[in-house]
């Protein structure tokens, strides 16, 4: 093996496994360390293959802009889910065309089958609200073809019987389609071990080592990892990652519930997106509802309000479900980034380090691309897709924070933000406790506490309240709260 | 002193499980003025060990009943003098436990019709235990039961479960289920115990006796030998065979010290019910829920929170008492208790110190003196891990998920050193049943694969909802904070058009 051309892949979920499957099939040397987390996001996925969708804010983005609105924390001017930039648009769309032949390949290279189905996604529409939501989706559909269709309530009735009749209309997403997650994973990572990867599981990697600027080890224990290259696909975990090479990846955890039902006969042939919640039925016959959108660091717990809102979701958008019994709830980190894209590619002056992070929710659906774009880039070729908009060197210069507030489209709101350290923070219950503590507050936008660190993150909109009510919050939950700047 | 009056009861209490255990821990509570809330999923007090017959099934004569039937009509007549000071929420499950912050907690529970969040700012967890899983090729079948399951059909439904049983597994309650199928008509071939007891059969009555655990076993033991039904040490299930239903099941000798299956030796028989009877396992779902520290003691039933001589956790106000805490009984459970309804009173100050150390003597000196008579039933009736070599490799280890046992070898040649990390590879214990059909048998089996302590394989973490429920129920839980959320997306368009 040549050393110049060994990678070493930090991360065993969808992105890490794509991207060891795309190295080795490259012909690189591959090693991927894993050590599997609770709230790994690819476990609590639902697989939705959903490019346009996502891209327009369906999916989780319509639930979580509801959920923002009834909280009364939607700034103003904003009347929808925040949509994302053409460029993703585009890098999710030819993503999502790489699965039918990436089906094939993982089929004949792992045997394994990653469960493909064409079902299209529907944005069912319950109110004026929805309607007006999707009318100029329509008119101009941002993908620039007609991939779209307008379902009345009968053509929707027809198209799916077990959707609630008290409906305007449904808006149909042609090639938004399913795979299975899990299976899409392990795929790739069968994949990658018959093409010779070496596949380590249950192992930390704890630094990366570093000669005259350039990668030429991964440290895991006692153990060391000659390599001439890095890819940090270490998922919501990513900035650990990246502070063994000195850099601050802007990655946070943020927590998705979601619930699965018993198997059932088929109920749905399409994925179903509603402003409640979103619907996808497996192959083999369990419906996965999902989900929320909640910034409480790493904490991987359930709660009972997800629970109720997700199935009065679920109940209101298919009422047969109601009788259908709940098997289990669970939730992942996503590793969400402050503009929502990926953060993919080489570091200025870090030789050897690739970023394969950041996916935030559509981490199963840009997972062939991403994989694909890494192995040229390690392969020293160009890559099938600009990686410009991607790049860490995005947030250079600039407070990453202004990234989501153009993201969103709510840059009158001015947000601020608050560091403190809080000695008495020791464990990921203390970190909970603050966050509920600090969310609870109006105003509030998102709070990053971080235990090991003992520091709290808080953003807000500085128009609706005063750096001292913060302050005054944290004392009340029985904390100190020192301003660190 | 007027201790009831005193009782302004600062704090609520919820107690589930209304087993020996949490009437106890009501009883004792409801005396010293505290109110409490008592949640059980049976439509009945007692719990399984003291359900009464079924109303249809009239009784003439108690004392044929035997002593538990006694002991628990004492019981229930005990409650009733205190029954207006808890409110009792029958065919109650609870779904999951969260802490909400100031050291309270709130439990979400279903009746069946409705759900609801209940608060509780302390919480006497009294769940109980469930059969331990023993997977053998063809364990799935229909035809294969549990002892606990066959017993439920012969006392409370009056069904006969099949016509000629093999009974297998290890303790007591073998020769129990034995007797009750030989009367209910049942042809038993063999009972097949796993365990060599070093005890006598005459020394049986007066362990079993001051156990409360079993009524007569004198009388079993005799019944069993008058009925020719042969009781074979050493010996268990190897499989059970069939397409569609048990038809016949293969048996024969264990290894005396680890209870490794000797293959070679089998035994085929012609049956129809397979009875599998192997000891019970803590449920420690709600207690692993509360987030209190758990410790493994084999010898009380595998993974059991860690507690303080009141019953106490390690989470502040959160009590864990009976079987489900360590199995030992429905006399100790009952104890236990009281003990913990006593502490909670306390600790509300419905009681004072001194009061509550006068109530706390007589079940605390009761529990010692128990627990010298439970370590010769521990040393019977502990599980040995050679039996985790009964399973072939197409054996179901998780029948919900339909996970084999090679998928598990598979899972930990891939590097799982652990249960959670072997959930994570195959789902293992994802299903409804949250791994109490397969997290004791699996521990066992990987422990026995990778040569790490039981300790080190861990638990599978349970996630809500802990038992069955559905959408429906779920949609309209009442109870829960937060307003209802109007919908923001009509705030666009004008109006209605």
């Amino acid at each position: 093996m040549n050393a110049a051309r060994d990678v070493v892949v930090i991360g065993g979920g969808v992105i890490g496994c794509s991207v060891a499957y795309y190295c080795a099939r490259a012909g690189l040397g591959v090693t991927l360390i894993d050590q599997p987390k609770r709230g790994r996001a690819t476990s609590a996925s639902a697989g939705g293959l959903w490019p346009l969708g996502e891209s327009v804010g369906l999916g989780c983005g319509v639930i979580f802009h509801k959920a923002l609105a009834g909280r009364g924390q939607l700034p103003e001017g904003v009347h929808g889910p925040g949509q994302l930039p053409k460029a993703f648009l585009d890098f999710a769309l030819q993503s999502n065309a790489m699965f039918p032949r990436l089906r094939d390949e993982l089929l004949q290279t792992a045997g394994i089958d990653i469960e493909l189905e064409r079902t299209s996604l529907l944005f069912t529409m319950y109110d004026d609200g929805d309607v007006a939501f999707a009318k100029p989706l329509l008119e101009h559909c941002p993908c620039g073809q007609n991939r779209i269709d307008w379902l009345t309530p009968d053509e929707l009735a027809k198209a799916e019987p077990a959707v609630t009749r008290e409906v305007r209309g449904a808006l149909r997403f042609n090639g938004d389609d399913q795979v299975n997650p899990y299976r899409l994973a392990d795929a790739f990572r069968a994949a990658a071990q018959r093409l010779g990867a070496t596949i380590i599981t249950h192992t930390a990697v704890t630094g990366i080592e570093m000669r005259a600027g350039r990668v030429v080890a991964a440290q895991a224990g006692a153990d060391r990892y000659p390599c001439a290259m890095v890819v940090n696909a270490a998922g919501a975990w990513a900035v650990n990652v990246g502070r063994m090479i000195g850099i601050e990846v802007p990655v946070r955890p943020v927590r998705g519930q979601i619930l699965g039902t018993e198997t059932l006969p088929k109920v749905l042939s399409a994925c179903l997106s509603t402003s409640n919640c979103y619907l996808a039925q497996k192959q083999h016959g369990e419906i996965i509802i999902g989900s929320t959108t909640e910034e409480v660091g790493f904490d991987v717990g359930t709660t009972p309000e997800a629970m109720r809102s997700l199935a009065a979701g679920a109940v209101r958008a298919v009422p047969s479900l109601a009788n259908v019994h709940l098997k289990r709830v669970w939730s992942g980190l996503r590793p969400g980034s402050p503009d929502e894209l990926p953060i993919l590619g080489p570091v200025d002056e870090i030789a050897g380090y690739f970023n394969a992070c950041g996916h935030f929710r559509t981490g199963i659906v840009t997972s062939p691309m991403t994989g694909l774009m890494i192995s040229e880039l390690a392969a020293g070729q160009s890559t099938s897709f600009p990686l410009e908009p991607f790049l860490f060197s995005r947030f250079a210069g600039a407070d990453p924070q202004s990234a989501i507030v153009h993201a969103h489209g709510i840059g009158d709101a001015a947000l601020a933000e608050m560091r403190f350290t809080v000695p008495e923070m020791q464990c990921e219950g203390c970190a909970n406790k603050i966050g509920q503590a600090l969310q609870a507050i109006s105003g509030v936008t998102g709070v990053d506490a971080k235990v090991e660190l003992k520091q709290v993150w808080v953003r807000y909109e500085s128009s609706k309240l005063q750096e001292q009510t913060l302050k005054d919050a944290l004392h009340r939950a029985g904390f100190s709260a020192i301003e660190t700047p | 002193m007027d201790i009831k009056a005193k009782s302004t009861s600062s704090g609520s209490l919820v107690i589930v499980g209304a087993g020996p255990a949490g009437l106890g821990a009501a009883i004792e509570a409801a005396r010293a003025g505290l109110r409490c809330t008592l949640l059980d999923e049976s439509a009945h007090l007692g719990g399984r060990i003291y359900r009464p017959p079924p109303e249809a099934f009239h009784v003439v004569a108690a004392p044929a009943l035997g002593r538990d039937f006694q002991r628990g009509e004492r019981l229930r007549h005990e409650f009733s003098e205190v029954a207006d000071q808890v409110e009792v929420l029958s065919g109650a499950s609870v779904l999951g436990i969260w802490n909400s912050g100031n050291s309270g907690r709130e439990l979400l529970w279903t009746s069946g019709h409705s759900s609801a969040m209940l608060r509780a700012e302390r919480l006497v967890l009294a769940t109980g235990a469930y059969e331990r899983p023993v997977p053998f090729p063809g364990w799935t079948l229909p035809g294969v039961m549990t002892a606990g399951g066959v017993q439920t059909l012969i006392k409370t439904m009056q069904v006969k479960p099949g016509r000629r049983a093999l009974v297998a597994g290890t303790g007591p309650l073998l020769l129990v289920v034995a007797n009750q199928l030989h009367h209910a008509g049942v042809e038993v071939v063999a009972v097949l115990e796993a365990g060599k007891p070093s005890w006598s059969p005459r020394q049986v009555p007066k362990v079993w006796g001051e156990w409360g655990l079993l009524r007569d076993a004198w009388t079993y033991w005799c019944g069993l030998r008058h009925a020719g039904i042969p009781l074979l040490f050493n010996h268990t299930i190897f499989a059970a065979h069939g397409e569609g239903a048990v038809e016949t099941a293969s048996y024969g000798p264990v290894d005396a010290n680890d209870w490794r299956p000797l293959k070679e030796r089998a035994t085929r028989v012609e049956v129809d019910l397979v009875v599998a009877g192997f000891g019970l396992v803590p449920d420690t779902a709600l207690t692993q829920s509360t987030g209190c520290r758990h410790e493994y003691v084999h010898e009380l039933g595998g993974w059991i929170p860690v507690r303080d001589a009141f019953m106490r956790t390690t989470v502040p106000g959160v009590f864990a008492v009976g079987d489900g805490a360590g199995v030992a009984g429905s006399l100790v459970a009952l104890e236990q208790g009281r003990v913990a309804g006593i502490t909670a009173a306390e600790q509300t100050g419905a009681l004072n110190a001194r009061e509550a150390d006068r109530r706390r003597a007589a079940p605390l000196r009761r529990l010692r003196s128990l627990a010298r008579a439970r370590r010769v039933l521990d040393e019977i009736s502990r599980i040995r891990p050679g039996l985790s070599q009964l399973a072939s490799e197409e054996t179901l280890a998780c029948r919900c998920e339909e996970v084999t046992f090679s998928e598990i070898r598979a899972a930990l040649a891939a590097g799982a050193q652990d249960l959670q990390a072997v959930k994570l590879f195959t789902r293992l214990g994802m299903g409804p049943c949250q791994g109490r059909n397969c997290a004791a048998s699996m521990a066992m089996s990987i422990s026995q694969a990778t040569g790490r302590t039981l300790e080190q394989v861990g638990q599978i973490n349970p996630r809500p909802p802990m038992k069955q429920t559905t959408l429906g129920l779920l949609a309209n839980t009442t109870g829960l904070a937060g307003s209802v959320v109007a919908d923001p997306l009509d705030a666009v368009g004008g109006g209605p058009s």
